[in-house]
């Protein structure tokens, strides 16, 4: 078994008396589609800030490519190829679209400490930028403010900004909330795409995208890990089934 | 690109004046263009990374002080060997103090910028050896003529619109951008947010010690005001004023400035009043500033 | 130091402590529900303490002056929420230390205008003109120690109407979550006025009750302006406790400071800022999350 890309070893996250995440150990392995689902108040989300830096774990480790990131700053574990999206959008609601893509993409520079020569100038940015839009179906918009976007086009250019990071492993929190059947289905496709190659831990409350794209399904309850296996392990589970109360998971 | 036109037409129409001969001139606009200086580069903080910062005079009043202290103490006054000595003062301390305020975010860093500039305020204002509530006189000015004095003013003031011009458009002035408009964002995408704005803090800081530099140069004189948080305010009005986040903005609100408070003198003891009523009509009905109504780009 | 002097001087720190907490608390509430940062706080200490320092000498009282003019300052806040502040709730950083700077010049103007550029020796009421014997070599004069009980009366009303009535739990719900207060169908805008007249009439107080120790000056609200904001800095903005607990720490290192080393008597408090800042940079008892 090849080591795993990124590890949780009891993480553990309390707010005062309340353990959100409590002692959860997790591998993730390359290169699979893992899904992280629960009802609501899981723990979830929190799970997903612990591992972009956004919190700090109250106990407990997280490795990648075995090493030590427990304290590591979003930015850091940024630099480290671990990218992330947001539920509600995370953009620059008065840059364009082709700006907050480039952003991103100026991030991998080697550092944007560069104070002389015009930004436009460097060629590789302008590329992977341009690169992130267009998979991800936004190349028309590109002159468009990210604020006036359409709510499905904002989760397009949430992911395009995560991908013009170039990252090996990518968090997502529940890219799918709020989108209508169509625009679901159109950006599962493109999770589809960008998936391959990549490593991602999905968080997401809609069934039918999770069993369909995913390898690993864990379950969380009261931030502890209730179940994890094969989609279809997880799907025929009483437990899982009681767990959220009898709803319809197949 | 008219814009272009008119900046570098007021350019050279400044630089024009140096060949006046003119007494009051040379003073008022020497003075005004200083101001343009500290506008610009607050406004590199406020405008472009969304630091507000009250700390901006006191890197002015720092320089100055250096000078004083330079020539007075160690009888230096070759420019050559004054003005590293004095930048590097200003710089240092914008070093020191933007460290320590940055720790603080939003109305915190504000109020700890204050705090910081208040502190250097008593520092020269309750020390004898300082100068005291008097100040300084420069013995000997690093220039003689206020013509050359003129001079040096604008030619920084150009040199310093160029290279902060350039920075913006550089990705390290893209980065400021992202940064003013959603910080965390930043964070999550790679970048160590705070270096950014430390460096900012850092480059203003050090082209206001410029402003404080040439100050002293002009009058040959230094004194606490120039430190405290009333100066601090003004600049900021002046960046209101023009139009923060434009760059050009700040400067024509500088020179605006400068001329309601020369005539404001004249017109009646209270102009302090007509300053103030000026401000709270800016933030309640211009909030663009000057550089609104001209309706111009964002980027310098 | 003696023991005497030692006891003298933390009981001074002590009472200008709480000097300081009353003006810092009016501006932590301020900030806390309303969301804007006042820099004209200190110029409504001013104008408390010419206030007090302009009826005492017309109705020869300074208890009566007071009396009178609190409900003065309240008013004046009132008037300046409605006309000026309140235009900033939903303004940038920049907009409010600007509105706010423009207060504070239009402030001295008026003060300028109206009472001129002396400086004004305030009587202590006879009534309160004895001093109070501490050990053997130092005494206390008792207008200090009225000053002290004023502030903790009022530190003590304060947590009493935030905590237990139902104005304090409308004012503690504006200040979490003013849209959903608004929702509810409590009126907002009442709330944020009386808040801000409470803030004003605090920082009136303090200003009357310093006038006879400090006397009455122009600018004398600039140097509680930047200790009060240095104490909010320590305390955490927005949290009472945190006032009184910087107030305190402010109070005393700059006593102590001015006795023990003359000439950096106002650096020890900056000192002290930076090393609070250092260790924690929200205060010690500010908000968890990212600040306004």
């Amino acid at each position: 078994m090849p080591e795993p890309l990124l590890l949780t070893e009891a993480l553990t996250r309390r707010f005062g008396a309340l353990a959100a995440v409590d002692g959860v150990s997790l591998a993730f392995e390359e290169g699979r589609v893992h899904a992280v689902i629960g009802p609501n108040g899981a723990g979830k989300s929190t799970f997903l800030n612990l591992l972009s830096g956004e919190l700090r774990a109250t106990r407990g480790q997280v490795r990648f490519r075995g090493l030590d990131v427990t304290r590591a700053t979003p930015d850091e574990l940024s630099r480290l190829g671990i990218g992330r999206s947001y539920q509600t959008a995370n953009l620059f609601p008065e840059l364009s679209c082709a700006d907050c893509a480039w952003l991103a993409a100026q991030s991998r520079l080697p550092s944007s400490m560069r104070f002389f020569r015009p930004a436009e100038r460097y060629a590789e940015v302008g590329d992977r930028a341009a690169r992130a839009l267009d998979v991800c179906g936004l190349s028309g918009r590109r002159p468009a403010l990210a604020g006036q976007l359409s709510y499905g086009e904002q989760r397009q250019l949430e992911i395009a900004m995560m991908l013009a990071t170039e990252p090996t492993l990518l968090l997502l929190d529940e890219p799918l909330a709020g989108l209508g059947h169509d625009e679901a289905l159109r950006v599962v496709a493109l999770l589809t795409e960008v998936a391959r190659g990549r490593t991602v831990i999905l968080v997401e409350h809609d069934m039918d995208a999770v069993f369909s794209i995913s390898d690993t399904v864990t379950v969380l309850v009261d931030g502890r890990v209730l179940e994890r296996g094969s989609p279809d392990q997880v799907r025929n589970s009483a437990a899982v089934r009681e767990a959220y109360l009898g709803e319809e998971i197949a | 690109m008219t814009r272009r036109i008119l900046l570098l037409a007021g350019a050279l129409a400044l630089g024009a004046v140096a060949f006046s001969g003119d007494r009051f001139w040379l003073q008022f606009l020497g003075k005004a263009m200083i101001g343009c200086i500290l506008a610009m580069s607050l406004d590199l903080l406020v405008g472009f990374t969304g630091l507000v910062s009250l700390a901006h005079s006191a890197f002015f009043g720092l320089a100055a002080y250096a000078l004083a202290g330079v020539t007075n103490r160690l009888g230096l006054v070759n420019p050559l060997l004054t003005f590293p000595v004095c930048l590097l003062a200003a710089a240092a301390a914008a070093l020191i103090i933007g460290w320590l305020s940055l720790r603080a975010t939003g109305v915190y860093f504000i109020m700890v910028t204050l705090a910081f500039t208040q502190m250097l305020f008593y520092l020269f204002n309750d020390s004898p050896a300082l100068g005291g509530s008097d100040g300084l006189y420069v013995v000997e000015r690093p220039v003689d003529s206020r013509a050359a004095a003129y001079v040096a003013i604008w030619a920084a003031l150009v040199l310093a619109y160029l290279l902060l011009a350039r920075i913006l458009r550089a990705p390290y002035g893209r980065a400021l951008e992202g940064i003013r408009v959603n910080e965390q964002r930043m964070r999550s995408l790679g970048y160590p947010t705070r270096r950014y704005k430390l460096v900012a803090f850092v480059i203003a800081g050090a082209l206001a010690g410029v402003a404080g530099y040439l100050d002293a140069t002009l009058y040959g004189f230094v004194n606490p005001a120039q430190l405290g948080w009333r100066q601090s305010g003004l600049i900021l009005v002046t960046v209101l004023l023009g139009g923060k986040g434009t760059l050009y903005g700040p400067a024509l609100g500088a020179l605006l400035l400068a001329f309601i408070e020369h005539y404001g003198e004249r017109v009646t003891e209270h102009w302090n009043a007509l300053i103030a009523a000026l401000v709270i009509a800016v933030v309640l009905f211009l909030p663009r500033g000057l550089a609104g109504l001209v309706q111009g780009g964002r980027r310098a | 130091m003696s023991l005497s002097l030692f006891a003298l001087q933390l009981i001074n720190g002590v009472e200008y402590g709480l000097l300081l907490f009353l003006v810092a608390s009016g501006l932590t509430l301020v900030f806390g529900v309303l969301g804007v940062l006042n820099f004209a706080h200190g110029s409504f200490y001013m104008l408390g303490a010419y206030l007090a320092w302009w009826l005492s000498e017309r109705t020869g009282n300074l208890l009566l002056a007071i009396l009178v003019g609190l409900p003065a300052m309240a008013l004046i806040g009132l008037l300046v929420e409605r006309l000026a502040i309140g235009r900033l709730y939903l303004r940038d950083h920049l907009s409010q230390v600007l509105l706010t700077y423009g207060l504070v010049l239009l402030f001295n103007e008026l003060q300028r205008a109206l009472w001129g550029n002396d400086v004004h020796g305030v009587a202590t009421p006879k009534a309160l003109s004895f001093t109070i014997p501490l050990g053997e070599a130092q005494t206390w004069p008792a207008w200090r120690a009225f000053t002290a009980l004023c502030c903790i009366a009022v530190a003590v009303a304060m947590r009493q109407v935030i905590l237990k009535t139902r104005w304090g739990m409308r004012v503690r719900a504006g200040a979490s979550n003013a849209e959903m207060v608004e929702a509810l169908g409590i009126d907002v805008r009442r709330v944020f006025s009386v808040v801000f007249s409470a803030g004003t009439a605090l920082a009136g107080l303090a200003g009357m009750l310093a006038a006879p120790l400090t006397t009455v000056y122009p600018g004398m609200g600039e140097s509680v302006l930047i200790l009060s904001f240095v104490v909010v800095v320590i305390g955490g903005i927005g949290s009472i406790k945190g006032a009184f607990l910087g107030a305190m720490l402010v109070g005393i290192a700059d006593t102590f400071g001015k006795v023990l080393l003359p000439g950096f008597a106002s650096a020890m408090v900056y000192a002290v800022m930076a090393a609070v800042l250092l260790w924690r940079p929200r205060g010690l008892l500010g908000p968890a999350f990212e600040g306004r």
